[in-house]
């Protein structure tokens, strides 16, 4: 079973994504914020994160590099409110950009091709 | 001594003086009158007075000193009220002509007089004129306009006509202007167009009379040492008169004037005359031109008023827009959370609701307004985007056919049939490639009301002067004029929010780009789209 980690502001957000993506067969942990989800890190390693690019007063895109810089090998989806972000150079170092919908399939879609991908790396030998 | 004349009687009948005739007969008993008026001139009175002088009488001789220089004087007298008559005519006419040019601006009217002074019978009766003005640039002096016949049998018929309707100066200018003026023109185009001497050939006759500010009679013009005899060819006379215009030290212009039909002799006083004439047209005509050159400069100003107004207005439009845009941008990502979490959760109940279940329609409603809500969000931060451009140089036969790929699915969707007629050797386009992409979609895709048949779209690219068109011509669908207008006005309050907001969104994306979006409705064809993109940097 995959482990995701998702990390946004929004309690109700959380709640639902680990509803939904738990129904798709995935553990999930979730983290409010950059600290928080730091430490769930540390606590654990995971297959793959989903970050929400506008934390309160944090930025997820920050989280992002520093996933990249620490732990290059777990792949990260984004997922924002906004479109804008997607041709913003510093979102390209995501392995995913989702525009946050109501209707998940297109996040799930994208979950499972990363992962996918990351699987044939793995296998790879890469 | 019997008389012949009947001076010596007081009361006469008619008969009784070969000088008296009908209408006269007031004469009939009034001697006094008689005699001056009458006998004065009468050959029976001459014989008369013959008899007296010889009868040997002392004042024989007096009285026919008496009577002759009674005759001379009268002769002068009479001399003297025909020279009164013709200057009264002539104050008259200056008068007639003074009035019109000094309140004329108008450059045709004023050339009209001048021209028609010069050759009517009543004014100068000159047979032919020739306008001759310096040009914008003061380089040229250059034919201008030409009033006159060309043969005999046209001035013939001019002249008839003219002495049938006895019309004023003013009137006969008018009806030239009216009637004759484009005639005229295109008459004398011929010489006219080959009239055209530098202000600097000071060895030009006419440029020497313009310079010289005098008017100089030309006379056996095919010899004359100052006329280029290739100018006397192309006027056709060997006699005619050069009057300079010369306004405040300005070269204004020169009349030509000449009797090509009559071969009348001009006179010292007809140049007198016209040289007195030539000061006012000057004036006037350097008057008119100045006005007209005012109201070109006034219209260039208002234009560029009306320009800078248009600039302005969609400066504060776009600016308020901009602001509209960046609240919208919040407001959007703030409702986007929890409509987020509305849509999830109802689609989680939804799963777990089975067939049949009452509360699955109420879900089911929660989900559709839910995505649909997500729609407009999506075009409200589209919009957002819109507000920072990036731009270069595109290739819009490409642009059009990417859009059309993109937008394949969606037509056939629909049922709509569509054809692209690529101009040929385009010039790229200076556009935001995504942005107008996006619009091109957008009017392919959207959603208006009033669909139907025929379902086909063609679309097209040419080039018109600094821009490349990209004309959508969708057949169908229709709506007035008026709707559409209401569709494209972004966040209107008529708008129906979702089913047609990409369309305002897109005319506010290509506004910020300068780019102009015009939608027409075109009743029983369709909707006719129309994008100028710019070809130049500079255009933005």
């Amino acid at each position: 079973m995959s482990r995701l980690l998702v990390v946004d502001d929004e309690a109700n957000i959380r709640l639902l994504y680990a509803e939904e993506l738990a129904d798709e067969g995935y553990e999930v942990v979730t983290a409010a914020g950059t600290a928080e989800a730091v430490e769930k890190l540390q606590e654990g390693a995971f297959d793959l994160a989903v970050l929400d690019i506008k934390l309160k007063n944090e930025s997820g895109i920050d989280l992002l590099q520093k996933l990249v810089k620490e732990r290059h090998d777990m792949p990260v989806i984004l997922c924002s409110a906004f479109s804008c972000y997607k041709d913003d150079f510093s979102a390209w170092l995501a392995d995913g950009y989702v525009v946050k919908s109501g209707d998940l399939s297109e996040l799930k879609q994208e979950i499972a091709r990363v992962l996918a991908k990351k699987a044939q790396r793995q296998k790879a030998g890469l | 001594m019997d008389w012949e004349c009947c001076w010596d009687r007081d009361v006469i009948a008619l008969g009784d003086c070969p000088n008296i005739h009908e209408g006269d007969e007031d004469l009939l008993e009034s001697p006094r009158r008689r005699i001056l008026e009458k006998c004065c001139d009468c050959s029976n009175f001459r014989r008369d007075l013959e008899r007296f002088q010889s009868s040997g009488h002392p004042l024989g001789p007096v009285f026919s000193l008496i009577h002759d220089e009674y005759r001379r004087q009268k002769i002068h007298i009479q001399s003297l009220l025909s020279f009164l008559d013709s200057k009264s005519l002539e104050i008259r006419f200056f008068h007639e002509l003074g009035s019109v040019l000094q309140s004329s601006v108008d450059l045709e009217e004023v050339l009209s007089v001048a021209l028609t002074a010069i050759t009517a019978g009543r004014g100068f009766g000159m047979n032919r004129a020739f306008l001759l003005m310096t040009d914008h640039k003061r380089d040229h002096l250059q034919g201008y306009l030409a009033i006159g016949p060309r043969n005999f049998e046209e001035a013939h018929q001019v002249w008839d006509e003219i002495s049938h309707n006895d019309m004023d100066l003013q009137t006969l200018a008018q009806n030239f202007r009216k009637n004759k003026l484009s005639a005229e023109r295109a008459k004398f185009h011929d010489i006219l167009e080959q009239i055209s001497v530098p202000l600097s050939n000071t060895t030009h006759i006419l440029i020497k009379a313009l310079d010289g500010k005098q008017p100089i009679l030309i006379e056996d013009a095919y010899h004359h040492p100052d006329v280029d005899p290739d100018f006397a060819r192309l006027l056709g006379v060997d006699t005619f008169l050069l009057m300079p215009l010369v306004s405040r030290n300005r070269r204004v212009g020169m009349i030509i004037a000449d009797n090509c039909i009559t071969h009348r002799r001009i006179t010292a006083e007809d140049m007198h005359s016209l040289e007195t004439f030539t000061f006012p047209v000057a004036f006037a005509i350097e008057r008119a031109s100045l006005y007209e050159r005012l109201q070109e400069e006034l219209n260039r100003v208002t234009e560029a008023h009306t320009k800078l107004k248009e600039q302005q207005e969609l400066i504060v439009r776009m600016e308020k827009m901009a602001l509209v845009g960046r609240i919208t941008s919040s407001i959007a990502h703030s409702i986007r959370n929890p409509l987020m979490v509305i849509g999830g959760f109802a689609r989680s109940m939804l799963k777990n609701t089975p067939d049949g279940d009452p509360k699955r329609n109420f879900i089911e409603s929660i989900v559709g307004e839910a995505r649909q809500l997500e729609g407009v969000l999506d075009e409200i931060l589209n919009y957002s985007d819109s507000l920072y451009p990036t731009r270069d140089f595109w290739d819009v036969n490409q642009l059009v056919e990417t859009a059309l790929r993109e937008s394949a699915a969606a037509l056939r969707t629909r049922g709509y049939g569509s054809t692209f007629s690529a101009g040929s050797e385009l010039p790229l386009a200076y556009i935001d490639f995504k942005q107008v992409s996006y619009c091109l979609r957008t009017i392919l895709q959207c959603d208006l009301n009033g669909i139907g048949p025929p379902r086909t779209m063609d679309i097209d690219t040419h080039r018109e002067a600094d821009t490349v068109i990209i004309r959508i011509r969708d057949h169908g669908r229709y709506l007035p004029q008026e709707e559409l207008d209401t569709i494209m006005m972004p966040f209107s309050s008529t708008q129906v929010m979702g089913a047609s907001l990409g369309l305002a969104l897109c005319k506010t994306i290509l506004e910020k780009q300068g780019i102009p979006l015009n939608a027409q409705s075109v009743p029983e064809d369709g909707i006719f789209f129309t994008i100028a993109l710019p070809i130049r940097k500079e255009d933005q």
